[in-house]
């Protein structure tokens, strides 16, 4: 489904030389025109097109939104406050008919929100939430600390409750890597014979996850587990414990459920993941914001709506495709 | 705060300024008074027991070679450095300078061989940098203005307060940095090479202002390079050599003979008009060549035609201006022509690199060393290989040995002074590293080199041995086009002189038959009756004949200088 | 030259004085390197004493590893910069590089028919490493021939390459296809390129190679001798024929090879290719390269001294964590390392410009020294005062 057609020296070599952009990467947009009752345009304004997690963000927002019969247009602020706000302003000017938002920060959105609810146009959120209710429509996110708990529960069982082991943390920034951390401590902590005796930061990057996880078995050569904090750093130390033979004795646990985790899981090189329901709640969010745009009124009794996330394991693993479990 | 406030204060009456130096040293009395200085860098002794004085109202040139301790007792005075022992007396007073500003504050003030100041600020803000003048609501602009207009009036030179430095000529820079002296209530002006990026005009402009400060009360510390020059200003003159003071003369008693033998304590100056020359095929020919700046739309050289034959040393003399250096880029391949054809051995180079032209035998020794010949972070070694390195080529690899082998024998014949090839080119004083810059070229097995302005920056003596260097080449059939400005060089050291002047040939004259006078009215563009303008002045063929053998072509070495007494007088 | 130089007999003073000691030099760099070596003994000598693990064979394969990727980009980024230039495009190429290989592995749509073709293993590593020398020529061609500014350029291709990794991997990893099939014949990429002939990681032993070619480069061919000349006088080289745009292209495709090279060599490490990967390697490659002596100014640096910098930079970062310090803490002892390398760096070059001043001093002495035996000998004609 993402096979590129690029011949691919050719694609570099017109970038080099011309340093035109690239050819098919804006054209998400090209949406259905018209009809439908929608037939406005909505800004989906995300975080990074390049993770799969946001990108299944994306293509669920699109494809939900097009169905409705609305044109997208998708750009992202790699999490960024600025460049959100830049790219807010331009759906303002833009005087689109509805944005559907992946928030940059719970402080620093609060502001551009209001902007936009000033212009009129109404504001969904997915993912995050903002510090500040009676703006948005709706604010959607996945219950993290829940995930966090019912990912850890799970791994504890596989661990027999006893056993040291270390800490992958996300980017400090994202607020989420400590939510995560606090929610695998919340259950952990209840069994004395489990003990963390390491925690090193690799930024949700699976190359980092694997150099620290590297670093951390020179410390500790008899760990029994890993948690990580994404499904990036789990699988990074997943790579680390394969060469080191010790994959069959380390017990490891991801979260997010993205392909590769999936793929971890079904083959029992990893515990559980956890999985965000991304797309139930992308899709909820687009279809509140279709509402308001064509009634006026939310759906929504309170605009806040946490959706329980998912435990991914061996059991469930072969239905998790692109963020999504095939019931 | 209180420094601006003190400069306003000081600034407020630059009228003053004059009558109170004025005041505060009649002509003639000594206001400065170095005593029993010495410095000393680790084991160097830079500096052994000067005394010496400077006076009020009075220009004194301090003679020596590079090394002699000129530029380190210009430091001591300064403020820059301080004396490892003895000191400084100001109108009698002992004085400790910490640093330049304090320097300042008592009134002694240098003026650098390179410019100090900023191009991009306009003359006032140059003159006032660092001291501004501040009134009620930040710089007092308009006072700043002033006070600089009346500055430049003063020294002759009535450039607007608002004019971009970068605007300015060479030579009304100069005088911007000694109305900014000046505007500091300078009583002492230390002048170190002022004239050496000014054109002859200029250099009368500046002696003219200099005169007047004198007459001010002024008194002028004055280092130069420039040897005439520097005896036409000075009252009063102070030889170094070594670290000592070791002649002080009145103006009077001195000339350039007595200068140049007390500097290098030998009668060192040169003279190859007699030496034997041969005289080849014509190797290097150059027809028409015109140059043109797109920039300026300016044609620095137009039509200029000239041949260099096998064994000749042919001087172009030309001052500031007259499109030498451009012509000898262009020759080399730095820039494209606009006109005209230049061979090599009959053979076209249009649309040859440099690279190119230095294999096909022909490279050009560069006017400004630092910028343009020597690669500062290197050995000498690896500079003298660095036009050759492909001749010595194995498949992939240099041969190493090859290389260090002709390094080393070039280093040992063209007399470069260096604690061997590995040494840092750093490590050597100007006149060697010229020496290794010629030898670079040399090392390609050149027919023709381009010298331009060989002995910039170079003590009298390595002078001598650079262009004995370049006869002794020039006897086994190499042929030289060397660039100067310096009118007893042209005379006394080469076969033929090309003079020109706003980029067209004057006329050529024969060094054995001209006249410093001739040389320097035709640079200024009148052809003398009696010169031809084509025609080397003598050829033979290419068996040739020796004409004079009176001095012998010796390789050079320390000792290697011509003893013939013709001072170039 | 040797035809007319050769009968010539050394004068007699220049013989003495060009036996003198041929290490005096060498002595300089060896000394900036110094710097390094000690930085690296102590953080050895530090974390050794803090935790037994720390030297033990398993760690220091890990580290060699590790090194590895950074010592290879280091060593390209220590071409540009031996000629003043900088490379910011290295990581993003690096992303780019493994994406061109994990598209690959997935096959190549031939154009106008419905045909997949796909690559052998080692066609695809080839055309993965001649993706980033072309980078590197995009960013050479740049810079030399239209004379824009290396930083400007290369960060720009630091833009252009990572979106390409984006449009290249469509928002997902490619993991499993990484592993070939054997019915088309293109497997072994892991078998190969993570690797550890003789116990040692392959890339550590890519390092070695590219370790090896390079100091060759630079020190026995004309081109490393044009490099360091056009880094420190780029007009001096010029007017000595050396040609300075060819240089400086060429050091640019040298860069992009070596960020092709880790490229391949992290994603067959980390068995994906992600669109973050090498993000901010830049800065790892040109810190290795400042800590191993090199001058930003150009002109100054070595093979040696770069790949020292790279395991000072891994043995340091490695140690942290097994010692245990707070991660927090971590990334500001590695930042206070780095200035700390390039201040004693500054110290030590106005350290040694006093030296060569004194030096110059000291020289035009003995240059008067000489003449005044000169004069002696001659017959105490000296000009009195």
């Amino acid at each position: 489904m993402r096979r590129t057609i690029l011949s691919t020296t050719a694609a570099i070599a017109a970038t080099g030389l011309a340093l035109t952009g690239c050819g098919g990467s804006e054209e998400s947009d090209a949406g259905s025109e018209g009809g439908g009752d929608g037939g406005g345009q909505i800004s989906i304004i995300t975080v990074d097109p390049s993770n799969p997690y946001w990108s299944a963000e994306i293509e669920t927002a699109e494809t939900v939104a097009e169905e409705m019969g609305y044109t997208t247009e998708t750009s992202a602020h790699n999490n960024d406050p600025d460049e959100q706000t830049r790219l807010m302003e331009t759906a303002i000017n833009d005087d689109v008919d509805g944005i559907l938002l992946d928030p940059a920060g719970a402080d620093e959105s609060v502001a551009i929100v209001q902007q936009a609810v000033d212009a009129g146009i109404p504001v969904s959120l997915v993912n995050a939430e903002i510090a500040e209710t009676g703006l948005a429509e709706a604010q959607i996110v996945s219950n993290n600390a829940q995930g966090a708990t019912i990912g850890a529960e799970a791994w504890a069982e596989a661990m027999e409750y006893e056993g040291t082991y270390v800490e992958l943390f996300g980017k400090p920034s994202d607020n989420n890597a400590q939510v995560r951390s606090d929610g695998f401590d919340g259950v952990l902590s209840q069994y004395p014979d489990l003990e963390k005796v390491g925690e090193e930061i690799a930024n949700w990057d699976r190359q980092e996850g694997q150099e620290k996880m590297e670093q951390l078995l020179s410390r500790y050569p008899d760990i029994d587990g890993v948690v990580a904090g994404n499904d990036e750093m789990a699988l990074g130390a997943i790579n680390a414990l394969e060469q080191e033979g010790m994959l069959d004795e380390v017990e490891v646990l991801g979260f997010d459920g993205n392909n590769d985790a999936a793929q971890a899981v079904a083959d029992g090189d990893m515990v559980a993941t956890v999985l965000q329901p991304i797309t139930e709640g992308t899709t909820q969010a687009m279809e509140v914001l279709d509402e308001v745009i064509r009634t006026g009124e939310s759906p929504l009794e309170d605009e806040k709506v946490a959706l329980d996330c998912v435990l991914i394991t061996e059991e469930n693993a072969d239905q998790l495709q692109d963020f999504s479990l095939e019931q | 705060m209180s420094p601006a406030e003190k400069t306003g204060a000081e600034s407020a009456a630059p009228a003053e300024t004059t009558t109170s130096a004025s005041a505060a040293g009649r002509v003639g009395d000594v206001v400065l008074r170095a005593v029993d200085i010495s410095k000393t860098y680790g084991v160097t002794r830079a500096l052994k027991g000067v005394n010496f004085d400077v006076r009020a109202g009075e220009v004194t040139v301090l003679f020596g070679e590079n090394g002699a301790g000129k530029s380190t007792l210009m430091k001591i005075l300064s403020g820059v450095e301080q004396p490892t022992a003895g000191h400084l007396e100001l109108d009698g007073e002992h004085v400790e300078l910490a640093s330049t500003s304090q320097a300042v504050a008592r009134g002694i003030s240098i003026i650098h061989q390179e410019l100090n100041l900023n191009a991009n600020l306009t003359v006032r803000d140059n003159i006032f940098l660092g001291r501004e003048i501040l009134g009620a609501r930040g710089i007092d602009y308009r006072r700043q203005a002033e006070i600089t207009r009346e500055l430049m009036d003063r020294l002759e030179e009535p450039v607007s307060p608002e004019t971009l430095v970068q605007d300015l000529r060479v030579g009304q820079q100069q005088i911007v940095e000694i109305a900014r002296a000046l505007s500091t209530d300078a009583r002492i002006l230390i002048m170190d090479e002022p004239t050496s990026a000014l054109s002859t005009s200029e250099v009368h402009v500046l002696f003219g202002i200099i005169r007047e400060l004198t007459r001010q009360g002024v008194a002028i510390v004055y280092i130069s390079h420039h040897l005439e020059e520097a005896i036409e200003i000075a009252d009063h003159a102070v030889v170094f050599r070594d670290g000592e003071l070791v002649a002080a003369e009145e103006a009077e008693h001195i000339d350039l003979p007595w200068v140049v033998r007390t500097m290098v304590g030998r009668d060192a100056d040169y003279d190859f008009r007699d030496r034997e020359r041969r005289h080849g095929e014509v190797a290097l020919s150059v027809q028409d060549v015109t140059v043109a700046d797109p920039s300026t739309g300016k044609v620095p050289v137009d039509h200029v035609s000239v041949d260099v034959r096998e064994g000749e040393i042919v001087c172009l003399f030309g001052l500031m201006g007259a499109g030498r250096t451009e012509l000898m880029e262009a020759l080399a391949g730095r820039d494209e022509l606009a006109g005209g054809r230049v061979t090599l051995d009959g053979e076209d180079l249009a649309g040859r690199g440099i690279g190119d032209r230095i294999a096909q035998g022909m490279g050009l020794v560069p006017e400004d060393r630092q910028r343009d010949g020597i690669v500062q972070l290197q050995s000498v070694g690896r500079n003298m290989a660095l036009a050759s390195l492909r001749t010595w080529v194995r498949g992939f690899f240099l041969r190493q040995r090859a290389e260090t082998l002709n390094v080393e024998r070039s280093i040992a014949q063209i007399g470069v002074k260096t604690e061997g090839s590995d040494a840092p080119i750093m490590s050597l004083s100007g006149g060697n590293q010229q020496k290794a810059v010629i030898g670079k070229m040399l090392l390609t097995d050149p027919r023709v080199v381009l010298l331009d302005e060989p002995t910039r920056g170079v003590d009298v003596g390595a002078k001598g041995e650079i262009f004995s260097l370049l006869f002794d080449e020039a006897a086994r059939g190499l042929g030289v086009l060397f660039v100067t400005s310096d009118v007893g060089e042209a005379m006394t050291a080469s076969h033929r002189i090309v003079v020109m002047s706003r980029g067209r040939v004057v006329c050529e004259l024969d060094p054995r038959r001209t006249s410093r006078d001739e040389i320097l009215a035709a640079a200024e563009g009148t052809v003398p009756e009696h010169a031809r303008t084509s025609a080397p002045a003598e050829t033979s063929g290419p068996a040739g004949h020796p004409e004079s053998t009176s001095s012998t072509s010796t390789t050079s070495t320390t000792s290697t200088t011509s003893t013939t007494n013709g001072a170039a007088s | 030259m040797s035809t007319t130089t050769a009968q010539e007999t050394p004068a007699g003073a220049s013989t003495e004085t060009t036996r003198r000691p041929r290490f005096s030099f060498s002595l300089g760099s060896v000394l900036v390197e110094a710097r390094a070596l000690v930085a690296l003994a102590i953080i050895i000598v530090i974390f050794t004493a803090l935790n037994d693990n720390y030297l033990a064979v398993s760690n220091l394969t890990t580290i060699a590893k590790d090194v590895s990727f950074n010592a290879i980009l280091a060593l390209g980024m220590l071409m540009v910069i031996l000629n003043a230039g900088i490379d910011l495009s290295v990581g993003s190429t690096v992303g780019l590089t493994g994406a061109v290989a994990g598209n690959l592995f997935q096959g190549l749509d031939v154009p106008l028919t419905d045909a997949v073709m796909f690559p052998a293993t080692w066609v695809i590593v080839l055309i993965s490493i001649g993706v980033g020398m072309l980078v590197g020529l995009v960013n050479g061609l740049l810079i030399s021939r239209l004379n824009l500014a290396p930083f400007i350029v290369t960060l720009g291709m630091l833009y252009v390459g990572r979106g390409l990794t984006q449009v290249l991997l469509g928002g997902t990893n490619i993991t499993n296809d990484l592993r070939g099939q054997e019915g088309l014949g293109n497997t072994g990429f892991f078998e190969i390129f993570a690797s550890r002939p003789l116990g040692v990681p392959i890339a550590a032993w890519a390092m070695i190679a590219v370790a090896v070619a390079f100091s060759l480069l630079l020190t026995r061919t004309p081109f490393g001798r044009w490099l360091y000349s056009t880094g420190s006088n780029e007009r001096a080289a010029e007017l000595s024929g050396v040609p300075v745009k060819r240089v400086k292209t060429r050091i640019y495709v040298l860069t992009g090879m070596c960020a092709g090279m880790v490229g391949i060599l992290q994603i067959a490490n980390i068995r994906s290719s992600t669109a973050d990967l090498g993000d901010t390697y830049e800065l790892n490659a040109i810190a290795a390269v400042v800590i191993g002596g090199a001058a930003l100014s150009g002109g100054r640096g070595t093979v040696r001294g770069t790949v020292i910098g790279a395991f000072v930079i891994g043995f340091l970062s490695n140690g942290l964590v097994i010692v245990g310090v707070s991660p927090f803490w971590q990334t500001v002892i590695t930042g206070a390392v780095i200035i700390l390398a390039v201040a004693v760096d500054q110290i030590q070059q106005i350290v040694q410009r006093r030296r060569a001043q004194a030096r110059a001093v000291a020289e035009a002495r003995r240059v008067s020294e000489r003449a005044e035996r000169d004069r002696d000998s001659e017959g105490k004609e000296a000009a009195g005062v």
